[in-house]
């Protein structure tokens, strides 16, 4: 809301500018500009030509001695359609003009000139002007010239919270500004000349639907002359951000920024029958609004009706039909109260934002109905030459009860932590235009100012008195709660474990939008799946569905950083994805959310130095990396399997699972090399690795507080074996045929050979196996024979051949 | 005999002079070999002891343990030597380059300034006693504006441009615009309360949230920290108090709070909570021209904040006559951006590594 300074000054007394807007925003009313409007024409000033003559020089130029008051100043002009007496726009040296132009004294053809004789153009002040702006010569020399043109004002912006309805008003701020200052507040009184005819016996007035229009009162204006407004409302609406177009519409538009109430003037002759229905719209009904939409009107649409058809949207916009134009002479003034919520449905469902449809969604002064009226009516009197006839068409069915809400004493001071005097709150509240009815010695029964919609329980008293104390007056302390130390939830202690060992591997966290497109999901899976929970109105086809996975944002984050030559990228992420919520799970959880961690890996395995090779990174960096982050959650018996995921290369793709405590293995996620279809969905080169677990199955499984096992004692005994399988047969049964031997403490694979003079489709593994007894000293050959059983169940198990 | 102890001494005194001249290892090892070896010269000598009388054997023999002796002393002594000054070149050799890069196999990991903001965040209110909760971000209406005091067509909507999800594809259909993204973390405020069944409640909630707006200043995701403490005899006071705490902990001990009255439905008497500029020190002047990461104002607004609307607490089940609480909101990117000096929003969705590594 603009609120003008020289504007607001009519009603209360003002401090400087800088001070009220730091009182307002101190009290609620956030003041987030100040705009000085003139401020283009610094510099400028008015002077008078005093004499002229012609330049020796130049036969288009003149130089002229004109007076600015303070004595004669020598400029060259090349207009010519003054006279000497003239009052007239002078630019001194050092103005900077709204065209840009920087003005200094110079020489014109040899003659010195001390600044400018300006046009309307020049000032900003018209599109088109010839020769310089002639001022009323009745006016003082050297005033500046935006206060000789009344143009002299400051602007405040100010933000209006929706529960403030009542301050997108002058009069309203107008109010707030006397309560904060304690300055006495004078308003406009209409001087209403009223004439007969009854305004009732021209026009009719009935409201079909009561739920949606409180009242509606109407006056008759006849004998209108439309023409176009004075300079002096012009220019305040102007200052307002309202165009001005023609008086009565300017009398109207002056009135909803003066007193906050939006009306609306008809075209009496085009209203059917001299009759006002306000009802809802009937199916199929049309309505040409005066922006000349061409709409279809719902049924909850309330329209302001003649005898025949629809002629406004109600408390939004007007109708085209029944617009005031250059050849009105007879005015239907409206002023109404319409209920907000369906005010703000049609607004919304016709995308019209209106600054009426604002202020009634917001909810407007149900007092300042008539006041408003009364105020419009006796403007476009006096603007326009127009006759006002005697009374209103009032429809009020329903009259309006005050508010009356209870406060004790007591309370302001338990809310706010400070004490409160009772005096201190009687005088807020009345500053305020709240009335006391009932007094106890408890509490007082206060009754809210109409235009106060905002108010209806004891805190909203309670922020009254702050708005006016400030809350720099409250003290600071701490709740007095008994400390009760909460526990670090184990999910934020797998979250941090996790994090720390995903980071120690080498990757940065990414945090990207939960929203992707729906081709990034079906890239994932090519044969179809689950399809992600959409958005009714996304951003874009980009942002449209809710992820189902982590995947596809990080894959596009490698595209990115690919693109940005960073070559080597390691990435997580650690957020949920969404699926539709099965049936029968709760319904106060409208989908199901499962948290995820997800990672992308790609590049060279270590960065790549004079002491570090450059090999890019394969399934096993992964692996590795991942084994790291499980071990550092505790987790145990963890296997990688080979498995099939559609977003996976089929040779390259493992189920992550684990044992449980009970026994059965749990999926964790999956990890491998991503699809070469898939990465080239995304752009990716191939060999791009990725991961996704599920953060439910890690916390599950996590282990947070390490179990001691006694460190062993007694001396082992250290065996290689070599033994010669089939190709398919994978590392894991081997190791674990290994460790079913009861003596060997811990195996390792430290070569797989294939080639000669190994056989064709077979393989070499050579492993290191430890070998230790709980209670004695392990002989050799006591490790010997453990070995030797070793080999007959692997020979048995796998065909395996011992390599000697 | 005595020619078999002079010949002991004159081997020893040839051994002397010859270990004195051995100028490295291999020398030693073959005086070693000459002079102690089982075909060496001192067994040669002793050899001849058997021709030797009876009497005059131990004479020699102690003769030839003590020549003996005195071999292997010297050639221990001129090993050692030798090592030592075998150190000594070495150590005195041209030294390494230090200045070369170290042997880096990994990168460092980085943690998202998002996550390292929150986590700060939420870690401050944790030592003041909050727990953390979370709720969903796909939100029934009810929970996201109804229970809040925002009922359906109230402007106060307006505020938070609202993402909803296309009912269709959710299974249970539950009736068209009540389900949404939420557009704060508020209804978490709501979700824990009932949780809690009864108060003192002392919650910090973080999490995503969502509002249609995109542009340089917006992001259609971003991130708030929600907290709030309901129980008896919460007052605004206290409010001001832990707000302050949190400030001077999150920006340093010099930051000064301000409370500006401000509108939000859930909170009545509700505030805008301005700190101290973290960059100007809030004198709204940097390096002599305006500050402008506040515009000159000295103060940051950061934080939404008020007493917990009475209507609230009635919608979990508390008697505003019995309990008062007060809650606070705040954007955890603002907060980062802050703290860290990030200028753009955008940088915090793009994943630019060149950016993440920097935290």
């Amino acid at each position: 809301m603009r609120i003008s300074l020289s504007w607001l000054s009519e009603y209360v007394t003002l401090p400087p500018a800088e001070e009220l807007a730091r009182r307002l925003t101190a009290a609620g009313l956030e003041v987030e500009a100040v705009e000085r409007v003139g401020a283009a024409l610094d510099g400028v000033v008015t002077a008078r030509i005093v004499s002229a003559e012609k330049h020796p020089q130049a036969d288009k130029l003149t130089v002229t001695q004109v007076d600015a008051g303070a004595g004669p100043v020598q400029v060259v002009c090349g207009a010519t359609n003054w006279k000497v007496g003239d009052l007239v726009p002078l630019a001194t040296p050092g103005a900077s003009l709204p065209n840009g132009q920087r003005i200094e004294r110079t020489r014109l053809r040899g003659v010195e000139s001390h600044g400018m004789l300006c046009s309307a153009r020049e000032l900003g002040l018209s599109e088109e002007s010839s020769g310089l702006l002639l001022l009323p010569a009745g006016a003082a020399a050297g005033v500046p010239l935006a206060e000789a043109l009344g143009l002299a004002d400051t602007v405040l912006e100010v933000n209006v919270t929706p529960n403030r309805p009542d301050a997108l008003s002058h009069v309203g701020v107008a109010r707030e500004v006397a309560a904060l200052l304690g300055s006495p507040l004078k308003l406009p009184a209409p001087r209403l000349v009223q004439k007969q005819p009854a305004a009732s016996s021209l026009l009719g007035v009935r409201i079909d639907a009561p739920e949606r229009c409180f009242r509606y009162a109407a006056r008759v204006v006849e004998s209108v002359r439309i023409g176009p407004s004075p300079q002096w409302l012009a220019r305040r609406l102007e200052a307002c951000g309202v165009r001005s177009i023609s008086n009565v519409v300017d009398a109207t538009n002056f009135v909803l920024l003066e007193w906050g109430h939006p009306l609306h003037a008809f075209d009496l002759d085009k209203v059917a029958g001299a009759e006002i229905v306000v009802r809802l719209a009937r199916p199929g009904e049309k309505l040409v609004t005066l922006d000349g939409q061409d709409r279809d009107l719902s049924s909850d649409d309330l329209v302001i009706a003649d005898r025949d058809r629809a002629s406004a949207l109600a408390g939004v916009m007007g109708g085209a039909d029944s617009e005031i134009s250059a050849g009105t002479t007879r005015v239907l003034l409206e002023s109404a109260w319409f209920e907000p919520t369906g005010i703000r449905r049609t607004a919304r469902r016709h995308g019209l934002h209106s600054e009426a449809s604002h202020r009634f969604e917001r909810g407007v002064d149900p007092g300042g109905v008539t006041v408003a009226l009364d105020r419009c009516a006796a403007l476009i009197g006096e603007l326009a030459g127009g006759t006002v006839r005697k009374g209103m068409a009032d429809a009020y069915p329903r009259r309006r009860r005050p508010v009356d809400v209870p406060l004790s004493w007591s309370r302001p001071g338990d809310v706010l932590g400070m004490p409160v005097s009772r005096g201190e709150v009687r005088r807020t509240l009345a500053a305020f235009g709240f009335e006391e009815r009932k007094a106890t010695p408890r509490g007082a029964v206060f009754r809210v100012p109409s235009w106060r919609l905002d108010v209806a329980r004891e805190e909203d008293l309670i922020e009254e008195i702050v708005r006016l104390k400030g809350y720099d007056a409250i003290p600071e302390t701490l709740p007095g709660i008994a400390g009760k130390t909460p526990a670090v939830p184990r999910e934020a202690q797998v979250a941090e474990r996790l994090r720390l060992a995903l980071e120690g591997a080498g990757f940065a966290e990414a945090v990207n939008f939960s929203f992707v497109a729906p081709a990034d999901l079906a890239a994932l899976a090519p044969a179809g799946g689950a399809t992600g929970i959409a958005l009714r109105n996304p951003i874009s086809a980009e942002l449209a569905v809710m992820r189902t996975s982590l995947v596809p944002s990080l894959l596009k984050n490698a595209v990115h950083n690919l693109r940005q030559r960073v070559e080597d990228v390691r990435l997580y992420e650690l957020a949920s994805v969404y699926q539709r919520q099965s049936p029968g799970a709760d319904g106060d959880l409208p989908a199901h959310e499962e948290l995820r961690v997800a990672g992308v890996m790609l590049g060279r395995r270590h960065a790549p130095g004079w002491a570090t090779g450059g090999d890019p990174v394969d399934f096993f960096d992964l692996k590795a990396a991942l084994e790291g982050v499980l071990e550092s959650l505790g987790i145990d018996g963890v296997r990688f399997s080979h498995a099939s995921e559609p977003w996976l290369h089929p040779r390259s793709a493992a189920a992550i699972s684990c044992g449980s405590s009970r026994g059965e293995a749990r999926l964790l996620g999956s990890a491998g090399e991503v699809h070469p279809r898939t990465a080239a969905a995304f752009e990716l080169p191939r060999g791009v690795l990725a991961f996704e677990l599920s953060f439910a199955e890690l916390s599950s499984a996590a282990r947070l507080v390490p179990g001691h096992v006694e460190v062993p004692r007694l001396p082992a005994v250290l065996r290689d074996l070599a033994v010669v399988v089939a190709d398919e047969v994978e590392a894991v049964r081997v190791l674990d045929l290994v460790r079913e031997e009861a003596l060997a403490e811990e195996v390792s694979l430290f070569d797989v050979y294939r080639g000669a003079p190994i056989p064709a489709g077979k393989k070499n593994l050579a492993m290191s196996i430890r070998y230790r007894a709980g209670d004695r000293t392990l002989t050799d050959a006591e490790a010997d024979e453990a070995q030797a059983r070793i080999v007959a169940r692997l020979k048995s198990a796998v065909g395996a051949e011992l390599r000697v | 005999m005595p020619d078999l102890v002079r010949e002991l001494e004159a081997l020893a005194e040839g051994a002397r002079q010859s270990v004195a001249a051995a100028g490295d290892e291999r020398a030693l090892e073959d005086l070693r070999v000459r002079y102690l070896g089982k075909k060496g010269e001192i067994s040669a000598v002793l050899r001849g002891m058997g021709q030797l009388a009876p009497e005059e054997r131990p004479k020699v023999g102690e003769v030839a343990n003590r020549v003996r002796d005195e071999v292997e002393s010297l050639l221990g002594k001129a090993r050692e030597r030798l090592e030592s000054e075998k150190l000594e070149r070495e150590l005195r050799g041209a030294p390494i380059d230090v200045t070369l890069p170290g042997r880096r196999l990994l990168p460092r990991g980085h943690r998202h300034p998002v996550t390292r903001a929150t986590e700060e965040i939420v870690g401050i209110f944790g030592r003041l006693g909050y727990e953390v909760a979370a709720g969903p971000e796909i939100e029934l209406d009810w929970y996201n504006f109804e229970a809040l005091n925002i009922p359906k067509d109230h402007p106060a909507r307006d505020m938070q441009d609202t993402f909803y999800v296309d009912e269709a594809s959710l299974a249970p259909s539950t009736g068209e615009g009540s389900i949404l993204l939420r557009t704060h973390t508020s209804p978490i405020q709501i979700r824990a309360m009932k949780r809690a069944g009864a108060p003192p409640v002392r919650v910090v909630a973080p999490g995503r949230v969502y509002r249609s707006d995109y542009d340089q200043t917006h992001s259609p995701m971003f991130h708030q920290v929600e907290g709030f403490c309901v129980g008896p005899g919460i007052t605004f006071s206290d409010l001001k108090g832990t707000l302050a705490a949190f400030a001077r902990a999150f920006f340093g001990p010099q930051t000064r709070t301000r409370f500006r009255p401000s509108y939000f439905p859930f909170v009545e008497p509700g505030a805008e909570a301005d700190v101290s500029c973290s960059l100007c020190g809030g004198s709204g002047r940097r390096d002599g021209v305006r500050c402008g990461t506040c515009k000159g104002s000295g103060w940051l607004e950061v934080l939404g904040s008020g007493m917990v609307h009475p209507k609230v607490l009635e919608n979990v089940g508390f008697d505003p006559r019995e309990v008062t609480g007060f809650a606070f909101g705040m954007g955890v990117e603002r907060m980062a951006m802050l703290k860290y000096g990030i200028g753009d929003l955008r940088l915090f969705y793009e994943n630019d590594l060149r950016f993440l590594e920097q935290f």
